[in-house]
C-alpha cells in the first residue's frame, strides 16, 4: 500500500490570542503542493494564521510544521520559504535591484547577480530596477517585493494579499507567474479577501471567518455552495404592490415583500436569471424601475451564509 | 552580516540625526572652551567631575548612543520591515550583532571625538589623559549601545525609557547611592579613565579598574545576549 503523501505545511490545532481577543481559533489543515487560496473577510485571522506558518508568530496553542519540522525559531527551514508580506513599506533608499541583491545574499544566494536577474525578470522589473524604491508606485513596490522573495528560488511562497495595488495588466502577469512557479512544483499559500481572485488561480481554498476554519477543499464546491446562496434584492419602483404580485410568479424568486418605505425586497437563489426577468417583466407590465440594488452582496455576508451552512 | 550592517548604516544616518549628534557632540569642546578661557579656571578634579564624568559620560554619550541605538530595530518594528531580515536563513546572532556594531559605528566617531578634543584642550596636549578619555569614551558608547539596541527591541517607548535611564539612574542615583555604581556605565567609564591615566586622574570612591573591566564585558554580553534572546521569541510585526 502507498503511504498517502506528507503535507508540505501542517497546522494543527492553531489557536492564537491576544489579551482576550481569539484572533484564531482551533484551526487545522494541510497544505499539499499547488496554489493554495486563503480566503476571508478583513479581521478574519488570515494575517495572523499567515505570520504563525511562517514562524514570525508564535502560537498560542497548537502546532505548524513545514516539511515536518516546526517553523517557529528555525532559520535553516527559512532558506526553503518565500515570504511576501502584506505590509508594503519598503528600504526607500535602496534600488529595486539593491533591495532584491540584499534579500539573495541574507538567503545565502549563488551566483548572487544571476538570480537577482531572473527574479527582477520574472516580475518584469528591469527597466525600473535601478532606480530608488521611493520613487516606485505602489504597483511597482509590489512587484519588486516578490522578485525579493522569489530570488533565493524557494519550494514555498507564502503571499500575503500580494495583489495590492497591482492594475489589470499587472494581475494577469502575477496569476501566470503564480501558475508557472505552481506547475514546477512550487507550494504556494495566497492570502486574499476578493473571491475572484483566489478563484482564477487557486486549487484549492481555505475559508477563514472569524478565526475559525469555515470552508476547505476545491473551489467548484465552494462556488456551488456561494450559488445556492439567496440574495435580497431591493427594488425601488413607482408601482411596488403590482411588481410584488408579478414578480413572486418568477421562477428564479423565492419571496417577495414590500417594505413600508414602498420598496421591493426580493429573495432569490438565482440572481442571473432574476436580472434577466425583472427588467422585462417591469417592460411588460409597464412598471418603471428606478433603483435594483443587492442587499447583502459584501464578502463578509457572503462568508456569513458559508459559516451558517 | 554584512547585509545587515550596510543596510542599518542606512537606515540610521539621516540627516536630521546626524545634525543633532554633532550640536550634543560638539558641547563639552564648547565648554571646555569656555571654562579654560575664565579667569577661576577649574581644577583637574572639577573638571573630570564636571565635564567628563557628569557631562560626557552620564549625558553626551548616552544621548547620542540613544538617538542612534533606539531606532536601531525599532524604525524596522514600527514600518514592518523586520521580518525581511527575521526570514533570513541565519543564525539571530548574526543579526544583532551587525546591528550593534553600526550603531557602535555611527555614536563612536562623534563620541571619541568629542572626548579627544574636550581632553586635547583641558590637558594641554597630555596624551596619556587624551588617550585615556578617548578609550573610556568609547567604552561607554559600546556598552551604551549594547542596552539601548537591546531596549530598542523590547519597548516601543526605547527613546522615553532611555531618557529616563539617563536622567535617574546614570544622572541621580549613581551620583549619591555608592552601590548604584557597581551597575552603571557612566561609572565603569569614569573607572576605565581612571584605569587608563592613574597619574593625571586622582582615586576617589570609583569602581576598581580591574572590577569595571569585568563589569563592562558582563553589561555587553549580556545586553547582547538578551537582544539574541528577544529576536528568537519576539512576534515579528
Amino acid at each position: 500500500m502507498i503511504a498517502p503523501p506528507a503535507p508540505v505545511i501542517r497546522v494543527d490545532g492553531v489557536s492564537r490570542w491576544f489579551g482576550s481577543v481569539v484572533a484564531v481559533s482551533e484551526v487545522s489543515f494541510d497544505i499539499m503542493p499547488g496554489i493554495t487560496g486563503l480566503l476571508g473577510p478583513n479581521g478574519a485571522g488570515k494575517t495572523t494564521l499567515l505570520r504563525m506558518m511562517t514562524g514570525l508568530a508564535a502560537t498560542s496553542r497548537g502546532t505548524v510544521s513545514v516539511f515536518g519540522q516546526p517553523v517557529r525559531d528555525n532559520p535553516p527551514l527559512y532558506r526553503r520559504l518565500g515570504v511576501m508580506s502584506e505590509h508594503e513599506t519598503v528600504y526607500g533608499f535602496l534600488k529595486g535591484r539593491e533591495f532584491v541583491r540584499m534579500m539573495g545574499r541574507l538567503r545565502g544566494v549563488e551566483n548572487l547577480e544571476a538570480a537577482v536577474d531572473r527574479a527582477i525578470g520574472l516580475v518584469d522589473m528591469a527597466d525600473a530596477q535601478d532606480r530608488a524604491m521611493d520613487t516606485y508606485s505602489r504597483g511597482m513596490r509590489q512587484r519588486m517585493r516578490l522578485a525579493a522573495t522569489l530570488v533565493h528560488d524557494p519550494e514555498i511562497l507564502i503571499l500575503d494579499e500580494p495583489l495590492n495595488g497591482a492594475d489589470p495588466r499587472q494581475r494577469v502577469h502575477f496569476k501566470r507567474l503564480l501558475q508557472q512557479l505552481a506547475a514546477e512544483g512550487r507550494t504556494i499559500v495566497l492570502s486574499s479577501h476578493i473571491l475572484e481572485e483566489v478563484e482564477q488561480v487557486a486549487d484549492t481554498v481555505l475559508l477563514i471567518v472569524n478565526g475559525k476554519l469555515a470552508a476547505s477543499g476545491g473551489f467548484r464546491a465552494i462556488r456551488a455552495a456561494l450559488n445556492q446562496r439567496p440574495y435580497h434584492v431591493r427594488v425601488l419602483c413607482d408601482a411596488p404592490r403590482r411588481l410584488a404580485a408579478e414578480v413572486v410568479r418568477l421562477a428564479s424568486v423565492d419571496a417577495v415583500h414590500v417594505d413600508p418605505d414602498g420598496a421591493v425586497v426580493v429573495l432569490s437563489r438565482n440572481v442571473l436569471d432574476l436580472q434577466i426577468e425583472l427588467p422585462r417583466l417591469a417592460q411588460s407590465s409597464s412598471i418603471r424601475l428606478r433603483r435594483v440594488e443587492p442587499l447583502d452582496d459584501s464578502l463578509e455576508s457572503v462568508f456569513g451564509y458559508l459559516v451558517e451552512q | 552580516m554584512g547585509s545587515v550592517y550596510r543596510l542599518t548604516l542606512r537606515q540610521l544616518t539621516g540627516r536630521w540625526r546626524l545634525l543633532v549628534m554633532t550640536v550634543l557632540a560638539a558641547m563639552p569642546v564648547v565648554i571646555a572652551l569656555i571654562m579654560l578661557a575664565s579667569d577661576d579656571a577649574p581644577s583637574v578634579r572639577e573638571f573630570e567631575t564636571a565635564i567628563l564624568g557628569a557631562m560626557l559620560a552620564g549625558s553626551i554619550a548616552p544621548l547620542v548612543v540613544l538617538a542612534i541605538a533606539a531606532a536601531a530595530f525599532a524604525n524596522e518594528i514600527e514600518d514592518r520591515t523586520l521580518a525581511n531580515i527575521t526570514l533570513a536563513p541565519i543564525p539571530r546572532w548574526r543579526i544583532a550583532v551587525p546591528k550593534l556594531l553600526a550603531t557602535i559605528t555611527i555614536a563612536g566617531p562623534f563620541i571619541a571625538l568629542s572626548a579627544l578634543l574636550t581632553s586635547h584642550v583641558a590637558f594641554l596636549g597630555d596624551t596619556a589623559a587624551t588617550v585615556a578619555v578617548t578609550v573610556s569614551a568609547l567604552v561607554g558608547v559600546a556598552l551604551y549601545a549594547a542596552a539601548f539596541v537591546w531596549l530598542g527591541l523590547v519597548s516601543p517607548q526605547a527613546i522615553g525609557l532611555g531618557l529616563l535611564y539617563i536622567v535617574l539612574w546614570e544622572g541621580f542615583f549613581s551620583g549619591f547611592v555608592s552601590g548604584v555604581r557597581l551597575l552603571s556605565i557612566r561609572h565603569y567609564a569614569i573607572a576605565w579613565m581612571h584605569g587608563l591615566d592613574a597619574r593625571r586622574f586622582a582615586a576617589g570612591d570609583h569602581v576598581s579598574f580591574g572590577v569595571a573591566i569585568v563589569l563592562s564585558v558582563l553589561v555587553f554580553a549580556g545586553f547582547l545576549g538578551l537582544a539574541v534572546r528577544r529576536l528568537r521569541r519576539m512576534d515579528v510585526p
